[in-house]
């Protein structure tokens, strides 16, 4: 790491003339211009590039770190959770996770001055790629960030979209941005904020019910849950808990979209990397494929085809051509999300519709198969 | 196809102008004959674009003994073939309709793709050259949305003739913006020609058909002239004239068009005058589906008829259009399948009712199944011999009867020209 400087950045060579775009090939050296500390294990590390460059991205994407811990070297992506509004800056927002080899690094070493490497933006969960009059932001714990990034920038537009924000944390003192968003909802008059604290914690002064986000709730607070456009991040058990809320409220799940903590279905392939999105800390080991006719579950890593695991397990499933091709190995769905690179041995609609290929899917999450 | 020599004798006697010997309603020798000779090698009439919109669609055809399945492809192009798997022959696509991602025998997994390439198969070795077993393509023929197949080598080519006479006429009603809003299948007990003879003649309906006869007109189809209805019919001649003027001047043929036993690819058309209303075969004549047809804005447009040899006839109104295949299963039963056609973005429960929509003609068809069985079940009497077509009313069915002959004799190597029988009266 280089030496911990602060340079000025109030320079006439940054106010005189319009920066460059940011460009994560030539410019893949971010340096951390300010560390604020959110709650209290959570910080926000802002980062700027090193000459003058403006950040243009989608707000709800991410970037990849690529970090030096004890000599080895360690992937990560997480989230941005600024907006690209206030293009001179990044930041990124993260838990201190127990044992987080990643979060604990940062939030004990990641000071202004610091440089690190970064690779991105990329990601295509993003309110612009999916306009809509009115939105519903659903996020737990540290999923935040992403919604946050595209509040801050629906509110820094002045567009007046109608936003409704929920957020499930642990207790009141949990909520991330919980003054940001407050704020947020006095200049606007569409902009609408509600938390969900599992319990009160210290906070003595806390009159919100307590408990779980679940379907009666969500419909109290968005009664027009139905014509909105609904962008969803948090733990697994989160969003698998939202989708089955959505479905059971007969929710058009056209309009639902989600970020995944781990992934690999963004394009950018790292085999080698533990990939971990906003900040919290599950290694991307292995996923449970649950086959409910058969009554077994399997493991399945992420860069594995399921049918490959599944045979790899001792299962006998019907295959053929195992690339995608004759549909034989066509499968309902129950949950979870895969990857799948198919060749013409399903329709769009069959997709639509939960059913998937198993020889040429790849888990994202854990997965139910009625097979 | 050998046949027998009392076969040929039979062909070879056949009298203009009457019912067929027993034999040619009910022998399996004739049916075969009927499948390779006339379903086996001209255009047979089989479904709508609609049944198929999007790529991955298919539906099947039962002709016989044979399936066709007749599949969207991924360019959107409409192709058939063979329902019969190149490995050890499986049926291929099951139920009358579906949709695939490529078509695989559910046997051993042979896989085609939407063009009938066989694109993957196990165990055959690395030698095995897949490109000699693509699927056997039946020709398919596209008249404004309506589909017809062919399964002949060599199709007859004069449909091409009858595509561009019959466009102008079909595509206002744009088939291809409809959707299937009711299908029916009706099993008739009888020979498939008995189902044709009686669809081209309405001698039978003012007694048989109490809901079509609420819109249709009884002198539409021929009529014998006589003083007491002299006026009427005048009156309806009138009719006809006017209507066809104001319909051609909003650009919609409307005259007739006749070539019904003087082509291969045989076919009349014409937009008749409606009763009451004017503007739809209804229990009230009037439209059934609020949202007219494609850029149509007239309700009272009357019904364009389209009539093929051998199997099929359709009606197209403002509101909604019906069309008839009709597909021998063996000697003396025959599948007749309907389609109800509305505009695509009209709306079941508020722009139409499917029951209401489809009464007139469900009925209908139930009416005439009953009477083709009851010809059957006539024609196996030992007293039964060819009976006379009325010259005023059953014009048509004579002309479907010389159509089906020129065509076995044609195709069988008979060389015996024959005079309409009704040329004087003509
Ligand atoms: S085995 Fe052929 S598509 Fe999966
Ligand atoms: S019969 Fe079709 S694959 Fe064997
Ligand atoms: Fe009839």
């Amino acid at each position: 790491m280089s030496d911990v400087i602060r340079p000025s950045r109030l320079g006439p060579e940054l106010w005189d003339a319009t920066p460059g775009k940011w460009n994560a090939d030539e410019d893949d050296t971010l340096i951390c211009a300010h560390v604020r500390q959110e709650t209290h294990d959570v910080k926000s590390f802002l980062f700027r590039a090193q000459s003058p460059r403006l950040f243009r991205f989608r707000p709800g994407q991410f970037i990849t770190l690529e970090l030096e811990i004890d000599g080895a070297v360690i992937n990560r992506c997480y989230t941005i959770s600024s907006p690209p509004t206030r293009p001179d800056t990044l930041s990124i927002t993260v838990k201190r996770h127990p044992g987080g080899k990643v979060s604990n690094w940062l939030h004990d070493n990641m000071k202004p001055g610091l440089k690190i490497k970064a690779l991105g933006p990329s990601g295509d969960f993003s309110c612009t790629l999916h306009a809509g009059p009115r939105y519903l932001f659903l996020s737990g714990g540290s999923g935040v960030t992403p919604l946050m990034s595209m509040a801050r920038t629906l509110y820094e537009l002045g567009e007046d979209h109608d936003v409704v924000f929920v957020h499930s944390a642990r207790s009141p003192r949990d909520i991330i941005f919980r003054h940001e968003l407050a704020m947020m909802t006095y200049g606007t008059s569409n902009f609408r904020t509600a938390f969900v604290c599992e319990k009160i914690g210290e906070a003595r002064d806390w009159s919100a019910p307590t408990g779980y986000l679940s379907l009666p709730l969500l419909k109290s607070i968005v009664p027009d849950l139905a014509q909105r456009e609904i962008f969803c991040c948090g733990p697994e058990a989160y969003m698998a808990n939202v989708r089955a809320m959505l479905r059971d409220a007969g929710f058009d799940m056209a309009h639902y979209h989600e970020e995944s903590f781990s992934f690999e279905r963004q394009g950018v392939r790292q085999p080698e990397a533990e990939t971990v999105l906003v900040g919290d800390e599950t290694p991307a080991a292995s996923f449970k494929i649950e086959f409910t006719r058969s009554g077994r579950t399997i493991d399945c890593r992420p860069d594995q085809f399921i049918l490959d695991a599944a045979r790899a397990a001792g299962m006998r499933l019907p295959f053929s051509c195992s690339k995608g091709v004759c549909g034989t190995c066509k499968s309902k769905k129950l949950s979870g999300q895969v990857a799948m690179t198919h060749g013409g041995g399903i329709r769009q609609r069959e997709i639509d519709a939960g059913m998937i290929l198993i020889c040429c899917s790849k888990p994202l999450e854990n997965v139910t198969i009625e097979k | 196809m050998q046949i027998s020599n009392e076969l040929r004798a039979m062909i070879g006697r056949r009298r203009p102008g009457y019912s067929l010997e027993a034999p040619f309603y009910r022998t399996k020798e004739v049916f075969d004959l009927d499948m390779d000779v006339i379903f086996g090698r001209h255009w047979i009439y089989v479904g709508v674009e609609p049944d198929i919109p999007e790529p991955g669609d298919y539906f099947t055809v039962p002709l016989g003994r044979t399936s066709i399945v007749v599949v969207r492809d991924d360019d959107m192009t409409v192709r058939a073939f063979h329902n019969v798997c190149r490995h050890r022959g499986a049926r291929l696509c099951d139920g009358e309709k579906g949709s695939v991602g490529n078509v695989v025998c559910p046997y051993h997994q042979w896989t085609y793709d939407l063009t009938g390439k066989l694109i993957h198969t196990e165990h055959m070795g690395d030698e095995f050259d897949r490109s000699q077993f693509s699927l056997k393509t039946v020709h398919v023929g596209n008249i404004a949305g309506l589909l017809f197949i062919c399964l002949a080598d060599e199709p007859p080519a004069d449909f091409e003739q009858m595509r561009q006479e019959m466009e102008p006429y079909i595509l206002p009603h744009r088939i291809s913006d409809c959707k299937i809003a009711y299908e029916e299948d009706l099993i008739e007990n009888g020979n498939w020609k008995f189902t044709m003879e009686n669809n081209r003649e309405c001698y039978h309906c003012k007694a048989n058909h109490p809901e079509l006869t609420v819109s249709l007109y009884e002198f539409g189809f021929g009529y014998q002239p006589s003083p007491e209805n002299a006026d009427e019919v005048q009156a309806f001649r009138e009719l006809i004239v006017r209507e066809h003027a104001r319909w051609e001047s909003c650009g919609l043929p409307s005259v007739e068009r006749e070539f019904l036993d003087s082509r291969v690819t045989a076919y009349r058309t014409e937009r008749l005058p409606l009763d009451k209303a004017g503007e739809s075969q209804t229990m009230n004549s009037k439209v059934a589906c609020q949202k007219l047809l494609g850029d149509l804005t007239q309700r009272n447009l009357g019904g364009l008829s389209f009539w093929t040899q051998p199997n099929s006839w359709h009606h197209f109104m403002s509101d909604h259009i019906v069309t008839f295949s009709v597909l021998p299963i063996d000697p003396e039963r025959t599948l007749l399948r309907t389609k109800w056609l509305v505009h695509k973005d009209a709306v079941e429960g508020r722009d139409y009712d499917p029951k209401q929509l489809s009464e007139v003609w469900h009925e209908t068809n139930k009416q005439d199944g009953a009477l083709v069985e009851r010809t059957q079940i006539g024609s196996q009497s030992a007293a039964y011999q060819p009976g006379p077509y009325s010259p005023y009313t059953e014009e048509l069915v004579e002309k479907f009867m010389s159509w089906y002959f020129k065509r076995l004799r044609a195709e069988t190597g008979h060389e015996t020209a024959t005079v309409s029988p009704f040329a004087a009266s003509a």
